[in-house]
């Protein structure tokens, strides 16, 4: 094998968010981040996280507990589906923080397509809350996409 | 000839049992069927089990038979029995956490009922003949496993990152390749920080900081393995020390949140457990540990069953 690196995580301002991308492991400063909240907010934009371990659980929760106690508002935005897995498996990630949209897996009857799209958490909120999931359109074929998971297992991070 | 050693099979249904007969039967031992655990109970006292399969129903929380249960897999012991193995249906994501509660269940096999004929063959062969190791055994004959050695700590993100590569290069979803990242990540990281004890059984490299340099000699060094057959994506991870335990295993697997303070090996192989579809644990006491983890590759998540797996074999001496 090869050894090529995996990436490291990464911290980006854009507009009222900080954008993380790469891994969120034991090499991951997220204990830096409630400091670069703004007005009482600390939006995250997470779209581009490819991988979280249990160390890096373990920073986000202790990273959630200073921003709580710093008395933050947490929005995550456009979270990823290797955080929504971990939101979903380890509740203590969760923390108090609001989840305003997250990506989800689909998949295309008609032509087999696969892919992860972004689902508006606060414009569904009423569907998501029946474990509906919204309705997509394939990029490919346009046909109707189906939802590639189980509805009570995947969306069950936003019930608490 | 027959043995003279049986396997006990305890199932209110009539089709899972003669199913279960028919694929246990093929390990030449005499097969015993009850129908209720105080009907196991007296089978028991006059049978020698080599292995004791119960229904995954029997033992969930609240059910009147589980405190029977116990007393079944004591006296089973007792009389030589080497494991419980329970099967869990279409009921599973359920049941499990109340299984797992229970810290007596050692084998546990996850399958849409009444078919179950790979994994329940396979456990009951490595039971019944003490061949635990290689995860040659669940994969198709033939099937090629690459090698890595891990002998330096900081390896762990690129050998996990290139794992991710050969994945998807195998034409696998994004999904599994996610799935098989994590696994192999806190597998090696386990093998790495929480296996070395000494003498005195302290885990002297549980607590450095995780992205600290190691250089691994022979002893510290952590053999990792896949392959895939088209069925299953197979991970398997090795270390020399054979330091985790059966009980240190139940509880992790067992464990769905984390402290503040959390990490360390139960919390890795929590993780890895609910992200692959079977974990198995093969053990040798301080000599190696294999852990192997089996991601279904057939199914779309929709059509997998939504709970895992799991094995753990203990090597006798």
């Amino acid at each position: 094998m090869t050894t090529e690196n995996r990436a490291r995580m990464t911290i980006t301002e854009q507009g009222d968010a900080l954008v993380l991308a790469g891994s969120i492991d034991e090499t991951a400063a997220l204990h830096e981040l409630p400091a670069r909240a703004r007005n009482g907010r600390l939006v995250l934009d997470l779209a581009g996280i490819t991988f979280i371990n249990s160390l890096g659980v373990r920073d986000w929760i202790r990273m959630q507990s200073m921003a709580q106690k710093a008395g933050l508002a947490v929005e995550l935005r456009r979270v990823a589906e290797p955080v929504v897995h971990q939101l979903n498996m380890i509740i203590a990630t969760r923390g108090s923080a609001a989840v305003t949209s997250f990506f989800a897996p689909y998949a295309c009857d008609s032509c087999g397509r696969e892919e992860s799209l972004l689902v508006d958490a606060v414009a569904n909120a009423e569907r998501l809350s029946r474990l509906d999931p919204p309705p997509m359109v394939c990029p490919e074929c346009k046909s109707a996409m189906a939802f590639n998971d189980f509805p009570e297992r995947y969306f069950s991070f936003l019930t608490v | 000839m027959v043995p003279a050693s049986s396997i006990l099979i305890v199932h209110p249904d009539r089709k899972t049992q003669r199913t279960v007969q028919r694929i246990l039967g093929v390990t030449g031992h005499r097969i015993d069927v009850a129908d209720d655990l105080d009907q196991a109970m007296r089978l028991v006292a006059h049978s020698q089990p080599v292995l004791v399969v119960i229904d995954g129903a029997l033992l969930s929380e609240g059910a009147p038979e589980a405190p029977v249960m116990g007393r079944l897999v004591a006296a089973a012991k007792a009389r030589g029995a080497e494991a419980c193995m329970t099967l869990l249906g279409s009921s599973a994501a359920a049941r499990i956490p109340s299984i797992l509660d229970l810290g007596a269940v050692t084998n546990l096999l996850v399958h849409p009922m009444p078919v179950l004929a790979e994994e329940l063959t396979v456990t009951a062969h490595k039971l019944i003949h003490g061949d635990l190791f290689g995860a040659e055994k669940y994969l198709l004959w033939g099937t090629e496993l690459h090698e890595v050695v891990v002998s330096r700590g900081s390896q762990r993100p690129h050998i996990v990152a290139e794992l991710a590569e050969r994945v998807r290069g195998l034409g696998q979803s994004a999904r599994v390749a996610s799935m098989a990242m994590l696994v192999a990540d806190e597998l090696i990281s386990n093998a790495v920080h929480n296996a070395p004890v000494d003498a005195a059984g302290n885990h002297y490299r549980r607590d450095l900081p995780r992205d600290q340099e190691l250089e691994l000699d022979e002893r510290h060094q952590v053999r990792l393995r896949w392959g895939c057959d088209a069925r299953y994506f197979a991970i398997e991870v090795t270390d020399r020390f054979g330091s985790l335990d059966r009980d240190t295993i139940l509880l992790a697997l067992g464990k769905n949140d984390v402290r503040e303070d959390g990490g360390g090996a139960g919390m890795g192989i929590s993780l890895a457990y609910r992200s692959c579809d079977h974990l198995v644990f093969n053990l040798a006491p301080s000599a190696r540990t294999e852990i192997i983890a089996l991601i279904d590759v057939r199914y779309p998540p929709t059509e997998r069953m939504p709970a895992s797996s799991y094995n753990v074999f203990v090597e006798k001496r």
